[in-house]
């Protein structure tokens, strides 16, 4: 199946139309191949005087696609598991309408599998909950009815995981400085499980206040309260 | 969006020959509505309904580009 994209754009010169193009190309197919990309110059354009008689310059971008693009295939030494994953997410991915590159790595505790490429706003959603829904399904069909030997499956989107993780950390800190200056329990929006063990974690050895866990899912949150 | 649905909802049941889904229109809005064996509609909505949350979250991200309102529904 190899389809072949292709892109009209144009720029004041033709050398900017033809970056215009590969920017707009690798927003179709992440970690595109310059390289391979083939540019047909359908007009210099006339640079015009004044703002009188311009026309931009034109040109048409052609590239082999990438079969790979949503991750269905690239097989290669993978186990079992991470096929397993791949297929699924791809065939999620694919519906919802977003060109990624897929990249699984892993070790003896988690299998992370994390899409690279542009404009994955839709596939992490508002604060996370779409990746966060892919993550829990995977988990939830990968592992039907198999309670022991489960690798965490961890699906991350343009380094969404790390960004949150760091922006988490900085919300407990801020959170139990105001803690202990006021003296009063501040208590956090609702988050998943994931995200409420990194504040517990972060506040474990911080002095002066103590973290709990209240609410009932989906709503649980963390309180931090002076003590400790 | 109704086939991905289903396919999701057979990989999570025992049994996925019983798995359909309906597409209807209510109120303005485009209504998917999920039909699973008795038996297994527990496996569909999940603990404290945490998989029914993420098949709805799943759908809607897929309908995002449409205008429409999507609405997924268990039925037994």
């Amino acid at each position: 199946m190899n389809e072949q994209l292709q892109i009209e754009a144009t720029g004041e010169t033709v050398g900017e139309a033809k970056w215009s193009a590969l920017r707009e190309l690798e927003k179709l197919q992440p970690g595109l191949d310059k390289a391979a990309v083939k540019f047909q110059v359908v007009s210099e354009g006339e640079r015009g005087l004044l703002g009188v008689g311009f026309a931009p310059a034109r040109v048409i971008a052609t590239v082999e696609a990438d079969g790979d693009a949503n991750g269905a295939t690239e097989a290669v030494d993978e186990s079992e598991l991470a096929a397993n994953v791949r297929e699924l997410l791809g065939r999620i991915v694919r519906e919802i309408g977003v060109h990624a590159r897929l990249t699984i790595e892993e070790d003896d505790e988690t299998l992370t599998a994390a899409f690279s490429g542009r404009d994955l706003g839709l596939l992490i959603g508002k604060h996370g909950q779409t990746i966060d829904a892919i993550q829990y399904l995977a988990n939830a069909i990968v592992y039907r009815g198999q309670m022991e030997d489960r690798k965490a499956i961890v699906v991350d989107a343009a380094g969404y995981r790390e960004r949150r993780k760091a922006s988490l950390d900085a919300l407990a800190v801020r959170s139990a400085e105001r803690a202990v200056s006021t003296g009063q329990r501040v208590e956090l929006e609702p988050m998943t499980a994931v995200e409420r063990k990194v504040v517990h974690l972060r506040l474990k050895d911080y002095p002066g206040v103590v973290t709990a866990s209240e609410g009932t899912e989906p709503n649980r949150f963390v309180v931090i309260a002076p003590g400790g | 969006m109704a086939e991905l649905l289903a396919e999701l909802a057979r990989r999570l049941v025992d049994d996925p020959d019983a798995v359909h889904v309906e597409e209807i229109e209510r109120d303005g809005a485009h209504v998917l509505q999920l039909h699973v064996a008795k038996d297994d509609v527990g496996k569909v909505i999940g603990r404290q309904g945490r998989i029914a949350r993420a098949l709805r979250t799943i759908v809607r991200a897929g309908a995002a580009r449409s205008s429409y309102r999507v609405l997924v529904e268990i039925v037994d």
